[in-house]
Formats: structure tokens, sequence, C-alpha cells
């Protein structure tokens, strides 16, 4: 988050706040960056919603960037830019590393999606620690990681929550971005967007704003 | 306020200018221009996916020589398509209003070429707008049209990916302008209408320019190119198109190490062709430091160097041509300060933008492949075994691939296709190896959409050339790379009120092909020994895979069977997954999973099990 009048540059900058998405099609990520630019777009902050599908249906990477509090706004995040970073994807993960800002958050939502090759026993899959280990590197000091198991989701009806709902609540109760949008305002978007699930998704959101820290221990 | 994207603004812009129709064809990133126009079905107002980009163009340019607003809508490699006809109706002008919305991809991430289209307006001697937000691209395809109205030229609107997908707020007029309904007039006008004749053709040449000049003159006085002289007489900055959008916060920053903004000449360009030379000259009068923030090609730039030429301009010109930067890739904040300290010899570190690449490394490769429940992949399946079967080694045999889901033939496990250039020309390469005498089959392989558009005319020449090969038709009823576009082959149910289907299976046979076969690839082993059989047969033979894209009829509720494993079957082989690639199954603990909600029923992975662990049930509907 920045909020600082510059000395130097006699610039007011706006509350800034830029989000970095990454997972494999068919996860939802997209969806927790269209809720997340729903909200802030409700609430009157500027906002600019950038995805970027590729070729992927299902299956592949995908990415999107989420920037909020400017009107004026590029829509690509610059390396070391993020604020926060969410991944839905172990391997994925590593693919957002870059474009963490020192001092940032690290969401991740620890699903393995293999490729065939992986799963065959082909192919090399990065391990928990790898990946944070980049992240650490990424974020130094002030960053912040935060894990969150697969089987940690709470189940609904039998089955578990939607791990996209979840991670976002999760993200935006142990976030700065908790300082931009408030857990009402997210949840008023989940209420009116679908007109199906609505009780499951708004248990998701609850649960993941109840959730215990998901801080991954830094070394 | 709405939030949208920048292709939801564009056809906002459309319809909120009086247009009357607009034709095109789907492709990344510039479908959803289209794709929200069909949505919305305003009155009056007709909207299609034509056949291809060039019928697109022409039909648009036909409603404007009837004196109506109309809009057409592809990606770069559309254009390219279109351009036989564009060069001649930029030639005659047009008569109501018309606007070619293309969508360019810097950073590639549809998968095609880095093509910059502002080159196609320079050669065409039409307008081109670039706007940056997406509540820009709605004001100036608004006033694109007013334009291309006033000067009766038809003008271009150039997005690029990181615009038109974008959302972000648009002041959406809540009460548009109501446009009063035009008569369509015929004009008879062979002078302007026909090419019949150099003094025709002269003629018209001399208008086409003479009306660049004045859309030149009425961009000015729209000031779409504003130019702010600076307090000092240092530096000019001249941006175009979406780099506009990270100026302010690339100033933020290059202010922090001793830039200051307001001392700064600015040149924001909107509309990149006609090149705005009075505006350039002013700032190349006021500055001694020139830096050109473009993405792509240098156009603005070479366009620069002229005038100060012309000018005896003796500063310094930074851009792509000065090395500080390249041709490739899309712009973004670092590009803007890094320009800014080049041009200024800031010590700026070299590493504010810039992050270790190592963890990306160790990210496991995911090559794309075709959705769990696609029919390819039974092709594709079936392709490679009739290969083998027929005797020959895989690598002996050419498998020319086309644009569209087929390509993902070229990714394992299939490793089937091994060419992608441009739409239709699996044929026409199919046909190049065999005259280079290569003794083995050829095979081709193209898509429904793919077949309509470009696909016709390659397999006509095969035809009256006899050239020997094996087509495979890979049709699945929707142009589905793009999002499930209706095509001429969609079935009729779902074809626009009033639209009739055209099927594949009718048109194959009327070219005077008899070898023609249909299979459904879902029955693998049918679909192979077809396949196989053909590769035998000389002359040309076509195989028509046909099965519907799982994608919509998964929406609509179908599936085409219920998988059941086995568990006391399954040895753990793994040959399943070796052949099939199929994104639904995984390795379980003692059997594979099938993720039940990405599983479509298709029974392939059952085809492949040779330990009767994959049981496939049929379901009733």
């Amino acid at each position: 988050m920045t909020n600082d009048t510059s000395r130097n540059t006699g610039f007011t900058k706006p509350v800034t706040y830029d989000i970095y998405l990454v997972g494999v099609g068919g996860q939802g990520v997209l969806t927790i960056g269209e809720l997340i630019a729903e909200a802030a777009f409700r609430k009157g902050i500027p906002v600019n919603f950038y995805p970027t599908k590729g070729m992927a249906q299902r299956g592949g990477f995908v990415k999107a960037q989420l920037r909020l509090g400017r009107a004026t706004i590029g829509p690509a995040i610059p390396e070391k830019g993020a604020d926060m970073i969410i991944a839905t994807e172990v391997s994925e993960a590593l693919k957002a590393i870059r474009y963490v800002k020192p001092g940032g958050d690290f969401v991740l939502f620890a699903h393995v999606w293999a490729p065939t090759a992986v799963m065959l026993g082909k192919a090399p899959y990065p391990t928990l620690d790898q990946v944070f280990d980049a992240a650490r590197d990424a974020l130094n000091a002030g960053g912040r990681i935060h894990c969150i198991p697969e089987e940690s989701l709470p189940m609904f009806e039998g089955s578990p929550v939607p791990d996209n709902i979840y991670t976002l609540a999760v993200a935006l109760k142990q976030t700065a971005l908790g300082e931009l949008l408030s857990p009402a305002d997210v949840e008023q978007v989940l209420r009116t967007r679908w007109k199906r699930g609505v009780e499951r998704n708004i248990f998701a959101f609850q649960a993941g704003l109840g959730a215990q820290s998901h801080e991954a221990v830094t070394q | 306020m709405k939030l949208m994207t920048g292709n939801d603004a564009l056809a906002w812009g459309a319809l909120h200018a009086g247009v009357k129709m607009v034709a095109g064809y789907p492709g990344t990133p510039s479908t959803g221009a289209l794709a929200s126009l069909l949505a919305m079905n305003p009155p009056g107002v007709h909207v299609e996916w034509s056949v291809n980009e060039k019928v697109a163009f022409e039909v648009a340019a036909g409603a404007a020589w009837a004196g109506q607003r109309a809009m057409c809508t592809m990606k770069m490699a559309g254009v390219n398509v279109a351009f036989d006809s564009l060069i001649s109706i930029a030639y005659s002008g047009i008569v109501g209003g018309l606007v070619i919305y293309v969508a360019d991809d810097p950073g590639v991430s549809a998968g095609m070429a880095e093509q910059d289209s502002r080159g196609f307006a320079i050669m065409a001697d039409l307008p081109m707008l670039d706007p940056s937000s997406p509540d820009e691209i709605y004001r100036l395809t608004q006033m694109a049209f007013d334009l291309s109205e006033k000067t009766g030229s038809p003008v271009f609107v150039r997005l690029v990916t990181a615009n038109c997908s974008s959302y972000a707020g648009v002041n959406v007029a809540d009460n548009p302008p109501v446009w009063p309904e035009r008569k369509p007039v015929l004009l008879h006008d062979i002078n302007r209408f026909t090419k019949a004749g150099s003094a025709i053709c002269m003629t018209q040449h001399r208008d086409l320019i003479a009306r660049l000049e004045k859309a030149g003159q009425w961009i000015a006085d729209a000031g779409l190119n504003p130019l702010r002289l600076g307090k000092q007489r240092g530096l000019g900055i001249v941006v175009g198109g979406m780099v506009d959008s990270y100026l302010e916060e690339g100033f933020e920053i290059a202010a922090r190490f001793g830039f200051i903004p307001s001392d700064a000449s600015l040149l924001q360009l909107k509309a990149v062709h006609p090149f705005p030379t009075e505006r350039v000259r002013a700032l190349l009068g006021h500055c001694d430091t020139v830096l050109v923030l473009e993405e792509l090609e240098p156009h603005i730039e070479k366009g620069i160097y002229v005038e100060a030429h012309r000018l005896g301009f003796e500063g310094r010109i930074v851009g792509k041509l000065s090395g500080v930067f390249g041709r490739i890739g899309e712009y973004g904040i670092s590009h803007v300060v890094k320009g800014i300290g080049a041009a200024l010899d800031l010590q700026i570190p070299s590493d504010l933008f810039q992050s270790k690449t190592d963890a990306e490394k160790l990210a496991a490769a995911r090559p794309i492949t075709v959705c769990a429940g696609c029919p390819h992949r039974g092709t594709f399946m079936a392709i490679n075994t009739a290969i083998r079967k027929a005797g020959f080694k895989k690598n002996d045999v050419m498998v020319t691939g086309d644009i569209g889901c087929t390509i993902l033939g070229m990714n394992p496990p299939f490793n089937t296709v091994s060419t992608e250039v441009s739409m239709g020309a699996s044929l026409g390469l199919a046909q190049g190896y065999v005259r280079a005498g290569v003794t083995t089959p050829v095979i081709a392989t193209i898509g429904d959409s793919t077949f309509y558009h470009a696909g016709i005319p390659g397999l006509l020449n095969a035809v009256q050339h006899q050239t020997p090969l094996t087509l495979v038709i890979l049709d699945n009823g929707w142009t589905s790379m793009t999002g499930m576009q209706v095509n001429p082959g969609t079935a009729e149910k779902f074809q626009q009120s009033g639209d009739t289907r055209l099927d594949i299976a009718k048109i194959v046979p009327a070219l005077g092909i008899d070898q023609f076969w249909i299979v459904r690839p879902f029955d693998l082993e049918d679909t192979t020994k077809v396949i196989q059989n053909a590769l035998k047969l000389p002359g040309v033979k076509v195989v028509l895979a046909r099965e519907e894209c799982s994608m919509p009829a998964k929406r609509r509720g179908l599936e085409a069977g219920q998988i059941k494993v086995v568990e006391e079957n399954c040895n753990l082989c793994k040959l399943c997954i070796i052949q099939t690639g199929c994104p639904a199954i995984s390795l379980g603990e003692n059997a594979v999973v099938i993720d039940e909600n990405l599983c479509y029923g298709c029974g392939l992975c059952a085809a492949t099990c040779n330990q009767d662990a994959i049981l496939v049930e049929e379901v009733t509907l």
C-alpha cells in the first residue's frame, strides 16, 4: 500500500494497490480478480483489471493484473511492483514471484495441478519449499507469505468450499487489501454476481475471513 | 460509469455513434467487441460473424457505400485477409461511415505475430485512431465515425491486448443521441466504385491522398493529438496509443531521480495516422531532445526523423532507432522511466524494475492441450495410430496443421501436427509437400470454421490438380478457440434467427470428391480404420471427423457417457494418461482417478485401457 506525499517530487500519490494473480485456467483465479475489481469499482475506487487467458480454455497458465486506486493507469504491473501476489497453483506461483514488491504479500493456495509429463514422472515439479525460498528472496524483510493448504478448506454440505472464494477472503483479511475494501464490500458482490450457490460462496467467504493466520513461518 | 472491457467500450461507442451494421470474424483479442454487440442484440442493428475478415470488411463497406454507418472487427491477422479489398475501397472512399476495428497483440498473449497494424494504415492511406484507456476507446470510437463521415474515408481504430481486454470504468452515456433511420442510397458511379482504367485509378489515388490530408486537418481541429510545451526547452516526449496510460506513473518515478515533469514538453498521439506533421514540428522547434514512446515498430519515430531533417533539428532523438528500446513486446512503466533516464542522462538504478528470473525456471512446463472431452483428442490419436498401422514411421509422414484448436495437436502427447501458418494454409502447404516429391502420405488437418474461412480454395486447388492428399476436417461445430462462436456449420438451432446452416458433409461431395468419409472421433477404432484406409488410396481424400465441442455441450448439461474406473483392474500402467493426455485423469494411490467435473465421458481413455479398468456407460438423454 502506498500513500505518501513525497517531499522530493511534489506529487501527492493516490492510495494504490496492485495485485498480480496467477493460476491454471479453470481454477477460478480470474474470478478472484473480477470480484475484487467489481467490489472496488462499486466503491468508487478506480480500477483496471487485465486478465490474460492466452489460448487456455482449461489447464493452461492464466494470469491477471489488477490495479486499484489510480484514475489514469497502465494495465501492466512492472516487476517488483505488485503489493500482493495471489497464486492458486504451486508451480505457476513461481511465474509471479518477480512481480512482487519487496515487503509485499504472497498468497498461495497450495494446489498442485500436475501437467501430464509430471504425472508420468518424466518432468520435475517444484517443491513448496522451492516456491517459499524464491518468494522469501523476492519479498525481503517485511514481506509475508500466506500459504493455504488444500486440506484446510472447510466443508459445506459434504464437499470442500470453492477454493478461490476462500483464498480471496484470506487475502482480504490478512493483507493491506483490507484497508481498501471491507468484507461487506466484497460480500455484496458475491451475493449479486451468481444466482445459484450463494450460500455456499458466502460460507466459503466467511470461513476464509475467520481463518487462522496462514502466514508461513519465515526463517 | 460502468465497468467494462475495452472491447465492450468499442461496442458501446459504435452503438452510440449510430452504427447500423457490424460484421467481424473472431480473433483474440478482438473477439469481445462483436460478441458484446451480439449479446446486446440492439434493435435495428445487424450484427454477424462473417465467414472471414475479407467478407466481413466487404459487408461493412457495402453498407457504408449505401450510406449507413458500419463497422468490421478483426484481430491483426485478419487485416491481412481483408487487405485486398481494403486497399481498393480506400481508393474509392465511402459514402456513409466505416470503422475498421483491429486489435494488435504486442507481447503475443494469443499466439500469432507481433504485427503492428499501424503499418497498414500507412500503406492504405487511411486515418487510424489509437486510444489508450477503455473510456477513451468509447469516446474515440464515436469520433472515428464522425471522422469517417466527414472525410469520406474508412477509419481504423486500433487497440492492443492490454486495453481491449482490460476492464475499467467507462463513462457510457445514459442518454445517447438518437440516430434517425437512414434510407440506403444507391450510387451508380463507376468512377468511384470501380477500378476500370488508369484514369479512374489515378484520380481515385489523388482523391485518397486528399482525403487523408482532410482527415489530418479534422484530427488537428478536434484536438486529438494534444501538445503541451514545457517550461524548459529541453526534453520533449512523444507517446503513442496505449503507452500514454503509463506516463503519469512513470513521471512520478522518474521524478525521484531528478526529472521535472512540468519542464518537459508532451505530445500525446491518439491519431497515429496521418502523421501529425505540424505538431511534431512545433515540438522539435521547442526541444533539444525528443523521447519517443511507442510499442512495436518505430513508425512515429521515423516520421520524427524526417521532420527533424527538414527542420535542421540538431538535437537527440531517443527511441528504438537510437538503441534504447527494442521492437518486441509490450511497453510498461519501466519503458517510460528508462526512456526519460536515457534522454536526460539520469542515474536510475538498472534493477529498479528488474527482479530475478530464477524462480520461473523451476516452474513445471505446462504445454496446452485439448480440453477434457475434446473430440480432436480422438482424431489426433487416430491419425497417429493410422500412420503407424499403415506401415509408416510418424516422422516419415507430414501432417500440416491450421489455426484454431486443431493446432493443439502439435503438443504432447499427440505431437501429430507440424505446421501452423495462417487460416487455411494446411491445405496449400500439404500440396507443396506432395509436389516437392514426398512419396509418403501427406495429411492436412483443419477445423470447421477455418475450413469455411480459407480452407475451401485450397481444397478446390487440390481437386483441380488432383494432388494426392488426405484432408482431415476436425468439425466440432463451433469456432471454439476464440470462445465458441457460431460459424456456418454450427447446428441450425444455434444459428441466429433467420440464418441457415451449411453442412460440410454436403460441401465436400459437391466439389467432386467421392473419397469422403464421416467419422465420430469418440469411436477411436472406426476413426483409425477410416484414416488408415484413406492413407492407402490415391487422389484427394477427405475424412470429416465430426463431434460437437464438449464445452458448449457441457454447458447445456450434455455428456457423452459416464466413465467408471474399476479400481481392482487398474494396474497403474498409465497408458490412458500417456495416450490421451486428458486433464481429467490423474494418478491415484491404487488406480487412476477421473475428475468428474472435468470429464465429459468421451470414453477415449477406456479405448486405450487393456486391463478393463475403465468402463463407459452410455447415458440416456
